[in-house]
């Protein structure tokens, strides 16, 4: 759906799905004239966000959706990517030393990655339910 | 054998050369795991990950390769990267990756010194 600067898709709760957001970003990226860099970063970040919504919010039931609103400005791609779930509370910054150690398993290194590869990023709940992670990423960093 | 992913593996003189097309994910790690196994069992020693350049890795597939830089620590092998795109090179040495695998810009430049 599109209104005004806003693109607004539903993936299923499916892992792999991500790649159709990720997509989706990247050409609206390029078209607001983001470097090939940045392009590889919002892509990281919008992947990690969905299979997080995916994965740890939606449970991976089929039933639900994941929603990813893409807001266009002048200077800025907004990324909402809104789950069905309740949360899953604070995640501690990973370190491959324990995870090499067998000390802490080896994933969780989504929000890691999203963290370190956009500019701005919030976790925030949803009034109607559910949680929204919303990532800003500017046209010169 | 998951479609998302093909592997194919060669020998260049004391070295194992995986060579893999696809994507690192949470759905394709049992194949690699299987691949890396498959080598490690014949008594590889220093083995060489050949990624697809235009390959899509999530956290799920870095979780999956770090699982395997741990078993490779523990059986005292060297793993080398090559093939990898400047981005997933960035999220390698960002994850720390890279403090226990080498990442180089081609396979001969992996296999020189190996």
């Amino acid at each position: 759906m599109i209104a005004d600067n806003k693109i607004e898709l539903h993936i299923p709760s499916v892992m792999g799905y991500e790649k159709t957001a990720m997509e989706c970003a990247a050409s609206i990226a390029k078209k607001m004239g983001f470097t090939e860099d940045r392009i590889e970063d919002l892509k990281t970040a919008v992947a990690e966000a969905c299979l997080n919504a995916i994965e740890h919010g939606n449970k991976m039931d089929t039933s639900t959706k994941v929603g990813v609103t893409l807001t266009v400005e002048k200077t800025k791609l907004q990324v909402a990517v809104k789950d069905e779930g309740k949360g899953i509370g604070e995640i501690q910054p990973p370190h491959i030393e324990d995870k090499m150690e067998g000390k802490d398993k080896s994933r969780g290194w989504g929000i890691f990655l999203i963290k370190s590869l956009i500019n701005e990023v919030s976790f925030e709940s949803s009034p109607e339910g559910g949680n929204i992670t919303k990532m800003v990423i500017y046209l010169e960093k | 054998m998951n479609k998302d992913i093909q592997i194919s593996i060669s020998q260049k003189d004391e070295v194992s050369i995986l060579y893999i097309k696809g994507d690192i994910t949470v759905n394709s790690g049992e194949t690699i795991e299987e691949a890396y196994r498959k080598v490690s069992n014949a008594g590889a020693k220093k083995i060489l990950f050949y990624f697809d350049k235009d390959g899509y890795i999530n956290s799920g597939g870095i979780a999956i390769l770090i699982g395997i830089a741990s078993e490779s620590k523990k059986n005292g092998q060297t793993i080398r990267i090559t093939g990898l795109s400047s981005h997933f090179q960035k999220i390698f040495n960002m994850v720390g990756l890279t403090k226990y695998t080498e990442i180089f810009p081609s396979e001969e430049l992996a296999l020189k010194g190996f």
